[in-house]
């Protein structure tokens, strides 16, 4: 159980096209990430962090190589199977929180269930306990406009846990909060950590990276290093 | 795509609206023309058909009208009015050949008599002589008093049957009957008054007396006046047989060899429907134009708007595909806003028109009474095809703008600020 892989890649590569010129964002990366680890992404900006992120939250797909997720072979899917399995095994977090500004604490975090058709009550119930499991349940009713960056990443935490996906995905989750807030949301990870989640940090920031208990390092679209972090922060 | 998401595009797009009501009340209003054109056309067009039916059911469906003059000008003036006149004698011989008719009535008519009453004398009012039978057909049922009667008819008794115009213009009180008024200074007594018939340019048929048939050759003498027969079939279904056989009896009594023409022409009340069918024809012609028109207009500002807003929305819609919206979800949302839109564009035009309908049928009779066919409210199967064609209006407009939106790129959708 411990050691079963979710996330297998083989031979990715990204390759954007601008004009004449072919641009690498990802050159043949090759990687396995098992339950319940807890991983960031590190290198400096353009290295591919985000494409990879994107490519393993199947929002994006490679121009070449392999994908196997939790054993299905992601890129034989169309966008009908990706959009599913975006709603059903992965939870993602973004640097600009990326809430709805129209809609409630509740209703954003609803939403990923009414596209897997969940009836109204269920859904309600589910979003608000998952609001209080991030420690909002307070907070419940209010807009995004209406909450702090820190509660404001809480939301969409919880958005991305209400349908208990296989991975959490966080592109660099702090970059808009203070170092303070920061620090609090990267607590709120390693709780999730240790209830049992898989969790993929993307970040440039070295002590936020400390959090994870394994570091992959990307250079120019390729992984320049991947290495156990013997010095996480576990808050014990 | 499951029963829960579909409630919620639908309060999607109704929160949509509310959060952006000048627009969606300017993008509405194309619609909300387009509709209420067709609505008020077809309110128009319907209380016109439904009096014209009135008029025609009691003028007798089931009519014909032998007579000199061919109603329908089908047949040149010069070549009619060249014809001879048609009898008293003749009539009276046709209404002993005919035998399958339920009854037959021969009329005369001074087209342009003037009656007196007290110091007054009213004009342009047609005076007929017949007899008893044509107050057996629907032409003749009396609203008041009564038809005069076969003995009134023998002994050509000075009695008259007025037209339910004829009686408000000159009795305003409603008190015609047993009055006497003169015609051509003969004094006649009122005996009765034929319900109203008319409507709009059929108003004519309100405009006419009736007198028992030798009492108006009394006075206006025989010569110079063609008679004209109004035949009852009794039955749409008998109206071939009966015009056949009239025709059969009228050649032979006007002695026509087989190589001649009919020197008579035979009348229906379908003369008029092809009249008002143009009519019709008109209104419709100008009410489809404008609504096209109109739904043109309403479809591109509706599009427009979508179009406007999915752009705003980019990001939106990119964080819904990346929580797993598929593409299809994206494209009923964005297609239920549109036809959200034109819904309440359709719920404004009929409280609009019903408004119209009500106030326009109510008020305008008093002062325009040729308005009276209009209805206070509106049929129901134009609500119907109103909410058919707003939820279609929708779902065009939405169309495109929807696609664009279904096949935004996730990773692209999210960069966009
Ligand atoms: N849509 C795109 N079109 C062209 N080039 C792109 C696109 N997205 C990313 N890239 C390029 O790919 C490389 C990696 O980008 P990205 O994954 O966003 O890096 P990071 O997240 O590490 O900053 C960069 O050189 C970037 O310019
Ligand atoms: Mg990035």
């Amino acid at each position: 159980m411990e050691n079963k892989i979710i996330i297998d890649i083989k031979n990715i590569s990204k390759i954007y096209q601008m004009g004449e010129e072919k641009v690498f964002a990802l050159r043949d990366v090759s990687l396995n990430i098992c339950k319940n680890e807890y991983v960031a992404i590190m290198g400096p900006s353009g290295s591919g962090k985000s494409t990879l992120m994107n490519i393993l939250g199947c929002l994006d797909t490679p121009t070449a190589g392999h994908y196997m997720f939790n054993e299905n072979d992601v890129s034989a899917m169309d966008d009908n199977d990706l959009a599913e399995i975006r709603n059903k095994e992965i939870g993602f977090v973004f640097q600009t929180f990326n809430l709805l500004p129209r809609a409630t604490a509740t209703k954003n975090v609803e939403l990923p269930l009414v596209y897997s058709g969940m009836p109204s009550a269920d859904r309600l119930e589910r979003a608000l306990k998952t609001l209080e499991n991030v420690g909002l349940a307070d907070r419940a009713e209010h807009k995004p406009n209406e909450l702090s960056g820190g509660q404001r990443q809480r939301v969409a935490i919880a958005r991305a846990l209400v349908t208990t996906p296989s991975i959490i995905l966080a592109d660099e989750p702090t970059g808009n909060l203070d170092s303070k807030t920061g620090e609090e949301i990267m607590k709120l990870f390693n709780d999730l950590w240790k209830k049992g989640n898989t969790i993929i940090l993307v970040t440039h920031e070295e002590d936020i990276a400390l959090h994870a208990g394994r570091i992959i390092r990307l250079r120019d679209g390729l992984i320049e290093s991947d290495y156990i972090n013997h010095k996480q922060v576990k808050y014990d | 795509m499951t029963f829960s998401e579909i409630i919620e595009n639908i309060k999607l797009a109704y929160d949509s609206m509310r959060s952006n009501k000048v627009r969606s009340f300017l993008a509405s209003l194309g619609v909300v023309i387009g509709i209420s054109t067709v609505i008020l056309m077809g309110w128009i067009l319907s209380g016109l058909q439904s009096a014209m039916d009135d008029t025609f059911k009691i003028i007798g469906v089931d009519v014909i009208y032998i007579d000199k003059y061919d109603w329908a000008g089908g047949k040149k003036w010069k070549e009619t009015r060249n014809r001879k006149d048609i009898t008293l004698e003749q009539a009276d011989d046709f209404m002993s050949l005919i035998q399958t008719a339920e009854t037959a009535f021969p009329t005369i008519r001074d087209w342009a008599g003037t009656i007196k009453y007290e110091n007054n004398n009213y004009k342009g009012i047609s005076i007929l002589g017949t007899t008893h039978h044509h107050g057996l057909t629907p032409a003749g049922e009396t609203s008041q008093g009564r038809y005069f009667t076969p003995f009134e008819e023998d002994s050509k008794a000075n009695v008259v049957v007025i037209g339910s115009k004829v009686a408000s213009s000159i009795f305003p009180n409603n008190d015609a009957l047993g009055k006497d008024i003169k015609i051509q200074g003969h004094k006649f007594m009122i005996v009765g008054v034929i319900k109203k018939q008319g409507t709009m340019m059929l108003d004519f048929i309100d405009n006419q007396v009736f007198l028992p048939l030798g009492s108006f050759i009394k006075v206006f003498g025989k010569n110079g006046r063609s008679v004209s027969i109004g035949v009852k079939a009794g039955g749409e279904e008998k109206l071939d047989v009966i015009r056949e056989e009239s025709r059969g009896i009228m050649r032979t009594i006007r002695n026509l060899h087989p190589s001649e023409e009919d020197d008579f022409s035979i009348n229906e009340t379908k003369a008029f429907e092809s009249q008002t069918a143009q009519i019709k024809l008109y209104v419709w012609g100008v009410g489809i134009g404008m609504t096209v028109l109109s739904f043109i207009v309403g479809i591109i500002g509706i599009m427009n708007i979508m179009f406007v807003s999915v752009t705003e929305r980019t990001k939106e819609i990119g964080i819904r595909k990346a929580i797993g919206a598929k593409s299809r979800s994206i494209l009923f949302q964005v297609i239920s806003e549109a036809t959200a839109l034109c819904i309440v564009g359709a719920l404004i035009s009929l409280f609009i028109c019903s408004a119209i309908a009500y106030s326009v049928a109510t008020i305008l009779p008093k002062f325009v009474p040729q308005a009276e066919f209009l209805k206070p409210y509106l049929p129901m199967e134009l609500l119907i095809i109103a909410s058919l064609v707003s939820l279609f209006v929708g779902v065009l407009a939405g169309l495109l703008p929807a696609l664009r939106a279904a096949r935004l790129d996730p990773v692209e959708a999210l960069r966009f600020e």
